[in-house]
């Protein structure tokens, strides 16, 4: 924690600085209805990794650690196709079915983190072909929730700082890992839920109702297939670019006179009274590395056993396997027709039910597509 | 060390002859002759021995079933998803072996078409593609224009994929065929099906393309290729071509390294996915014997 008053005491906007050795001047140039970041880190951003040390551990030892670890938090196991532990917090116990909370439009519920696994086609039932990408929830548990009027975070929204939305939030994990490799405070997050250490967390802004319990596991269920749904992720890091990749400049001729300015924007400013370059002009500069939102991608397929959806379309930003987060949309006419899972779908039983499709979407499992004729 | 290793997988898995590979297990019909009595005799003990061994021609007979080697686009659970759809389509289509340069029909539904299915025949030019993106492109010259067709592999409204005439040039692209006359690609559309012998090695078709006089679509005198007769150009153009070639490519061992799946990868590939592969085979083969039974009695 003290680590953490450091950074946001010592770090001030540089307008505030105190110049030395003469009087001092406040400086704004940045525009007015823009708020500079200020670098203020959430509650559980603590550091994660420890610095790598030998302990010169013997074999017996280690095996040891190890079997301590497993007596404390259970035996590794594959669970949905993904090496992770078979850790069961007490408190997940029936935590889906004693919420008898009828789900209706204005209540938001948590989203799911997962990790992009690339793309490939799918058919539909009349022939077409459509590019589907490829997520998989990767073991996600819930962590911790933070009620409304707890709930204080260092970063308001920029647009209405002082709204109060009644919104809680939801602190989820995904994939699980061995603790010897994090730090003791990042460790402490976990412990007290009963949880291993996972390696990705995501926060998401629920209402109260759709709090769950630490502990709940999250599933690719959460979503059905035909759900619209909003995905997140860090854009791939391209570096510095010109206009022609960055903004999709045309860029000048390649012959007809034109010299070393092929690949050149062009003009960036006006005469006269306008007489500069106004702020937002389209430039070279880097490109990517950025979050960015997918909204309103249709669900195609969701596999059960491995716990992965099919979205349409190959737009969501990331590399393959880069980690995104999957919200429902936002978008007023995609939103839910019917009531989802609310507030998460159960763990099911059964395992039969391994692959459920969106209406209209060609099954492998079919027979070839044929029309009929004519009359 | 490293390059001696190096050495030893490109020979292994890089680019051996592809004539060597004998066909130990094909999809070409004429098996339901001999077939059936060798598998009625011995059927059930000789199965679970069959079943570990995987052909060491797989990776011929079924390229898509090893994914794209960019390391940034791979992920082990998007693959082996893939080709589980795969194997399911495949329970549906008869997909058999074939080659750039054999000479296959294709039939597809097609809405516009007066019968709603088509029927396609040509020359395989370009196969691409792995996974369920795998496709190849069919050519023809149809009343006096050249035609082409891209098929992918997967597409459910294909419904049905002959082999006419299971060959090999010597080239693997013949997109040089696009600016050679249209003899070289012209091909009846009411060809009969050319059976092989059961076990037979995949024939090469030694026939040198000799092209139309220039502008071409490529320098094909820069690309290589085997299959090309005399282009019959000036000396400035091989001279051009000789300055412009990297002969040391192919020395390169990292470069073929990157380029191609390792063997041991392969063949965990295979071992996963041939069991089903060969089921439906059986499957279809006792299908089709049991075809060839019914239609006598139908007639008694």
């Amino acid at each position: 924690m003290s680590k953490i008053m450091k950074r946001t005491v010592f770090d001030l906007p540089s307008s505030f600085r105190i110049t030395f050795g003469g009087p001092m001047v406040l400086q704004s140039r940045t525009a007015h209805n823009v708020r500079a970041p200020r670098i203020k880190y959430p509650l559980w951003y603590l550091q994660r990794e420890r610095a790598k040390d030998d302990q010169q551990l013997t074999g017996d030892n280690r095996a040891f650690v190890k079997e301590a670890v497993h007596d404390k938090f259970g035996m590794p196991a594959v669970i949905h196709g993904i090496s992770t532990y078979d850790v069961r917090s007490p408190l997940s116990e029936d935590s889906v079915e004693c919420l008898n909370v009828e789900w209706n439009p204005k209540l938001q519920r948590t989203g799911l983190i997962a990790r992009k696994l690339g793309n490939y086609p799918m058919w539909l039932d009349n022939g077409k072909s459509v590019l589907s990408t490829l997520l998989q929830v990767i073991d996600n548990h819930v962590i911790k929730y933070i009620p409304p009027g707890e709930f204080n975070p260092p970063r308001k929204p920029y647009s209405c700082p002082n709204h109060k939305k009644p919104l809680g939030c939801l602190l989820v994990g995904a994939e699980s890992a061995d603790p010897q490799y994090f730090t003791k405070q990042y460790c402490g997050l976990f412990y007290r839920e009963g949880m291993m250490p996972k390696k990705y967390l995501g926060r998401f802004m629920v209402s109260p109702e759709a709090a769950l319990q630490p502990g709940t596991p999250l599933l690719a269920s959460h979503f059905r297939p035909g759900d619209f749904i909003d995905v997140r992720g860090k854009t791939i890091d391209r570096g510095f670019q010109g206009v022609m990749k960055r903004h999709g400049f045309h860029g000048m001729p390649a012959t007809h006179g034109v010299t070393k300015s092929h690949r050149r924007g062009g003009n960036v400013g006006h005469g006269g009274e306008k007489g500069r370059i106004f702020p937002g002009t389209k430039m070279p500069g880097h490109m990517g590395n950025r979050y960015r939102l997918h909204k309103g991608a249709e669900i195609l397929r969701i596999n059960h056993k491995y716990n992965v959806i099919w979205i349409k379309g190959i737009a969501s930003p990331g590399k393959t396997n880069s980690i995104v987060y999957l919200y429902d949309t936002i978008l007023p006419l995609r939103k839910h027709k019917s009531p989802p899972p609310f507030p998460t779908s159960k763990v099911a039983d059964d395992d039969q039910l391994i692959d459920s499709y969106k209406e209209h979407v060609y099954k492998f499992t079919d027979q070839t597509i044929t029309y009929e004729e004519d009359k | 060390m490293l390059l001696k290793t190096l050495n030893f997988h490109r020979f292994k898995c890089g680019f051996a002859p592809v004539l060597r590979a004998s066909r130990l297990f094909s999809n070409s019909p004429p098996s339901d002759v001999q077939q059936p009595s060798d598998e009625s005799i011995s059927g059930k003990q000789v199965k679970p021995e069959r079943k570990s061994v995987v052909p060491s021609n797989s990776r011929f007979i079924y390229p898509e079933f090893l994914p794209d080697p960019k390391i940034e686009w791979r992920n082990s659970l998007r693959e082996k998803l893939e080709r589980m759809d795969m194997i399911q389509r495949r329970k549906h289509i008869d997909i058999p072996e074939f080659y750039v340069g054999s000479i296959m029909a294709v039939s597809s539904s097609n809405q516009h078409a007066p019968n709603k299915a088509t029927r396609f025949v040509g020359i395989c030019i370009q196969r691409l593609g792995c996974g369920l993106r795998a496709n190849f492109t069919l050519r023809n010259v149809i009343k006096h224009v050249g035609t082409e067709m891209k098929y992918q592999l997967y597409d459910p409204t294909i419904q049905k994929i002959e082999v006419l005439r299971l060959e090999k040039r010597l080239d693997d692209e013949l997109l040089y065929l696009r600016d050679a006359p249209n003899e070289y690609s012209t091909f009846d559309e009411n060809m009969e099906v050319e059976y092989l012998p059961e076990g037979a090695p995949v024939p090469v078709n030694p026939e040198m393309v000799k092209l139309k006089p220039r502008p071409w679509r490529a320098r094909w005198e820069r690309k290589n290729m085997k299959g090309l007769a005399d282009l019959g150009l000036e000396d400035r153009f091989y001279e051009r071509a000789e300055e412009l070639a990297t002969p040391w490519e192919k020395y390169d061992l990292m470069k073929q390294y990157r380029k191609t799946i390792p063997e041991e990868e392969q063949k965990e590939i295979f071992a996963e996915v041939y069991s089903e592969l060969h089921e439906v085979e059986v499957m279809r083969k006792k299908l089709k014997r049991k075809k060839v039974f019914i239609k006598p009695t139908k007639n008694v």
